[in-house]
């Protein structure tokens, strides 16, 4: 035992500095930096409550949160969706089924930057495909990235896009688990398709959509590279992501303090989110 | 007639896969056309061009940040299988007083989001003078909490019996790992090392905290750097050098799919 | 009146013929018993009934009304499954009463049924439960509710017993007999345990490889079967099989096989050739065992035999005899039991004797 003890010791050591160092540290820190005010270039300063009091008052701070809920609002239902349907349409037995749903989860492994820069041209008012499309049906072109209502969800758009793949391969796996027979049961009920839907494959499927949830929203919570690329925080700053703000406050106005205060908020915010949907959606019982 | 419901669902289903790969087929397409078919729906450029490339490889360092993204991903790569392999091992398999109390830290570390330690970290690596090295990019990424909790759980499930031989052989620790428990985690070890490697690759906030010379970038950083700051002039060059990021990454799809689609999903990591 | 009729009904899955001219008629409130090993096609039959597979070729009506290109839901009949099927995320009320609300019927008229059937199988108390909170038992009860509910034209039950342990299927096996009977409902009841529907059945159908080999009354099937399969397929313990061939005359014909011979005392129509392979069957508990020398001899043939196993069940043993070069089983009462190693007098009466021709059909 001495030996064994010994050598988990020795090896476990490497990971333990390094949470310490890159993880214990910076978590504990950043509740220090709160409370300082820091330039990077002159020695930090204590500054109280300032960083706090700033935050509550900061216009920009509360519009970031509300480009925030008007992201989620429109990303969360469009990627439930979107991702059950398509789950739907693939669990059956069908021709080329690994290529359909390689097609759909392709834009998960592409990186967000690429993305990005690929949808602001699809969006661009003037060259972009989709005004291309638009005007082909004869309708109008609209503005997408450049009109102050219609970016934000232009971008919510994009990002349920790109990972819907991602859902759908949990959906799926929920899908599989429905037993047969109760399927053959409701049907034999007198279930119509929609009945059997509503009464049996959807509640069935209550976990997964709480991890859909869930997911999407920490990640929601994540925003950075699409409006960086796309917006750069605009038009109005009603596209600037929480984690923008985060980003351009350390990086361009040199305030770190400030930025950590945000990224404290931020954290708080998730938590405190994904603790209200655990409770109103269930506790998700595996069966 | 479920025979037409069967042709509605593949049109519907074609149709929708079309959304999802044509806007990258769309996107290499532009890369080669000359500016004035940029814009338009064709996918077979009338006058097939590689300006595009030879502009974009001209104005900005991108075979310089293709190494440094191979570099910096290849490395975390493979430090995360050597090292989460052999953390993973201490805590599945090696009784020691502190065990439950690493456990406990690893999972708590993945609840606390990235957003909180980003600052911090940041400050740290001021502090440290990493600003503008290799060892900004790699050292914050060496452990993966995720990677480790996977492998400790799949270590968990190798019969104690090969270990006991093993010992009574006389094979040390390390050695036990390398030679008995790697080659039974085949799998697993597939799985962390795409999506680790594919975590590396796309990452971009990080390098553009903390890297500010170009030739030092990232290719995700670059791209960005390069598409916003004017340096490519026009589309067809920006999307070029998007492309120079995301071939490697499609071919290698077409060929793993299944590999990646296991890996992602199940680590509940997103590109 | 709500009887079933099968018309010549096919099934094929590609090349593979499953069921091949399953050709019946249910008569109203019967309980019809499917009874066959796996791959026999009775559950396939029981699938079609209900409008989960389709028909290959054939008419299903119920009632008169062809139902063959139906939905499950326009057939008007209810399932009992053999993993029950329950909707886990439903309370065991809303388990029964989901049919009802989903074809709208007025809310008390469900609740009245729902009491209905809950107290007529003892559910009353379970009815707020979930079914992962269930035993097995009770979630086969909430699954048959389920189907007493929608008093349907016809039940079917496909194996609905085999998770159950032993003597939890012993005493379901009882009661769904007894709710039958007292519902008067066409039932249809697929099993693979001929101790099932011997017990349940009014009638039984005996399948194997997808065709019927013998329909009629349980005691039928016991005392007349058609063919070696039915003959070896019901009856417990299973009849004793031996294959030799016939000699002696028209009058006095002879089963004659290694080591032994049995005295024939019906007229078989086959000529006794010496050529021609028959099998002679009979039922362990119609041998009869006595000492190798006493002077008893209790039927009209007798073979010897040496005991090689002797199963103690209780009231009644299973003796296993190397009879010749052949292995039967005899099935005794416990008092007088021959010890391993003994040499026995089998006794075979030859009025309870079967035989089989070589391609498996009943002589008589």
């Amino acid at each position: 035992m001495r030996a064994e003890e010994r050598s988990g010791w020795l090896l476990a050591t490497p990971y333990s500095a390094f949470l310490a160092v890159f993880a214990l540290y910076p978590i504990a820190f950043a509740v220090v930096l709160v409370f300082l005010q820091w330039d990077l270039v002159t020695p930090p300063s204590f500054a109280g409550l300032d960083n706090v009091r700033r935050l509550a008052g900061d216009g920009r701070f509360w519009q970031a949160v509300a480009n925030m809920v008007v992201f989620l609002s429109i990303h969360i239902p469009l990627q439930i969706v979107t991702a059950l349907a398509l789950a739907m349409a693939l669990n059956r037995p069908l021709v080329l089924r690994a290529f359909w749903r390689a097609a759909f989860f392709l834009p998960v492994v592409i990186s967000g930057a690429v993305v990005a820069i690929l949808w602001s041209t699809l969006y661009a008012t003037d060259v972009g495909l989709i005004n291309h499309l638009l005007v082909r049906m004869g309708l109008r072109p609209v503005p997408w990235l450049t009109d102050p209502v219609t970016a934000m969800p232009a971008i919510a758009v994009m990002v349920t896009w790109k990972n819907v793949g991602f859902y759908i391969i949990i959906y799926l796996a929920g899908l599989q688990y429905i037993p047969r027979s109760c399927q053959e049961a409701i049907e034999m009920e007198g279930a119509t398709t929609w009945q059997r839907f509503r009464h049996l494959t959807l509640p069935s499927l209550l976990p997964q959509t709480l991890l859909v949830v869930t997911l999407s929203t920490i990640n929601g919570f994540q925003l950075f590279i699409e409006p960086y690329v796309m917006t750069g925080g605009g038009p109005l700053r009603r596209t600037n992501s929480l984690v923008l703000y985060l980003y351009t406050n350390a990086f361009s106005y040199q305030k770190m303090g400030y930025a950590a205060t945000i990224g404290v908020a931020l954290a708080l915010m998730i938590g405190a989110v994904v603790a209200l949907q655990r409770r109103l959606i269930g506790t998700a019982d595996a069966q | 007639m479920k025979a037409l419901g069967r042709v509605a669902l593949y049109l519907a289903l074609t149709l929708a896969a079309l959304t999802f790969i044509y806007p990258f087929l769309w996107m290499a397409s532009t890369t080669l056309k000359p500016p004035f078919e940029v814009g338009t729906l064709t996918l077979v450029p009338d006058q097939m061009t590689l300006d595009n490339y030879r502009t974009m490889w001209a104005r900005a360092p991108f075979g310089r940040a293709l190494l440094n993204s191979a570099l910096v991903a290849t490395t975390i790569t493979a430090a995360v299988l050597v090292f989460g392999s052999i953390t993973a091992y201490a805590m599945a398999r090696l009784r020691f007083r502190g065990r439950p109390a690493l456990n406990a830290a690893t999972m708590a570390v993945l609840l606390v989001p990235g957003q909180l330690t980003l600052i911090p970290l940041y400050t740290l690596i001021v502090q440290l003078g990493w600003i503008d090295t290799y060892a900004a990019l790699i050292v914050p990424y060496l452990f993966n909490a995720t990677a480790i909790l996977m492998l400790r759980q799949f270590f968990l499930q190798i019969p104690q019996s090969l270990i006991d031989s093993a010992r009574m052989d006389g094979m040390g620790e390390l050695r036990i790992l390398f030679t008995i428990f790697w080659p039974l985690s085949r799998p697993v070890l597939a799985i962390v090392a795409i999506f680790t490697f594919m975590g590396s690759w796309n990452e971009v906030l990080w390098p553009l905290l903390v890297v500010r010379e170009q030739h030092l970038m990232t290719l995700p950083q670059l791209l960005t750097v390069f598409a916003l700051g004017g340096g490519a002039g026009s589309i067809g060059v920006s999307l070029a050098s998007a492309m120079v990021l995301v071939v490697p990454v499609v071919i290698a799809y077409a060929f793993l799919q299944r590999h990646f689609i296991e890996s992602m999903a199940g680590s509940g990591i997103k590109g | 009146m709500p009887s079933v009729t099968f018309d010549h009904v096919y099934k094929r899955f590609g090349d593979t013929r499953v069921v091949e001219d399953f050709d019946l008629t249910v008569t109203d409130g019967e309980l019809l018993v499917l009874v066959g090993g796996s791959g026999s096609g009775k559950s396939t039959i029981l699938r079609m009934l209900a409008g989960l597979e389709l028909v290959t070729s054939g008419t299903i009506r119920i009632d008169h009304r062809d139902v063959t290109a139906l939905p499950s839901r326009e057939r008007d009949v209810a399932m009992v499954f053999q993993d029950y099927a329950l909707y886990p995320h439903m309370t065991v009320r809303e388990n029964l009463s989901l049919g009802l609300r989903l074809r709208k019927v007025p809310r008390p008229e469900i609740d009245r049924r729902v009491e209905w059937a809950g107290s007529m199988l003892g559910l009353a108390p379970l009815l707020d439960r979930k079914p992962k909170q269930l035993s097995g038992g009770q979630r086969q009860r909430v699954a048959m509710g389920r189907a007493i509910v929608r008093e349907p034209l016809v039940f079917l039950f496909d194996e609905p017993l085999s998770n159950l342990d032993a003597g939890l299927r012993a005493q379901m096996r009882i009661e769904i007999g007894a709710l039958q009977r007292r519902l008067k409902t066409t039932t249809i009841y697929v099993t693979h345990d001929q101790v099932e529907a011997m017990t349940l059945g009014d009638r039984i159908v005996v399948l194997a490889d997808g065709r019927i080999q013998q329909v009629g009354q349980p005691i039928e099937l016991y005392r007349a079967p058609v063919n070696r399969f039915v003959a070896g397929f019901i009856g417990t313990p299973r009849m004793n099989f031996v294959e030799g061939h016939l000699g002696g005359d028209l009058g006095a014909a002879t089963f004659i096989a290694e080591g032994a011979r049995v005295k024939l005392t019906r007229a078989f129509p086959l000529a006794p050739e010496s050529s021609a392979v028959v099998t002679l069957g009979v039922r362990p508990e119609d041998l009869r065992l006595s000492p190798a020398d006493s002077s008893e001899r209790p039927a009209s043939s007798t073979l010897l035999g040496r005991v090689v196993l002797v199963e103690r069940l209780g009231g009644t043993s299973h003796v296993h005899l190397d009879v010749g070069a052949h292995r039967l089983m005899a099935s005794v009462s416990d008092s007088a039991l021959p010890q391993v190693g003994d040499h026995v007098a089998v006794g075979v009466p030859s009025e309870r004797v079967y035989l089989f021709a070589a391609d498996g059909r009943a002589l008589r």
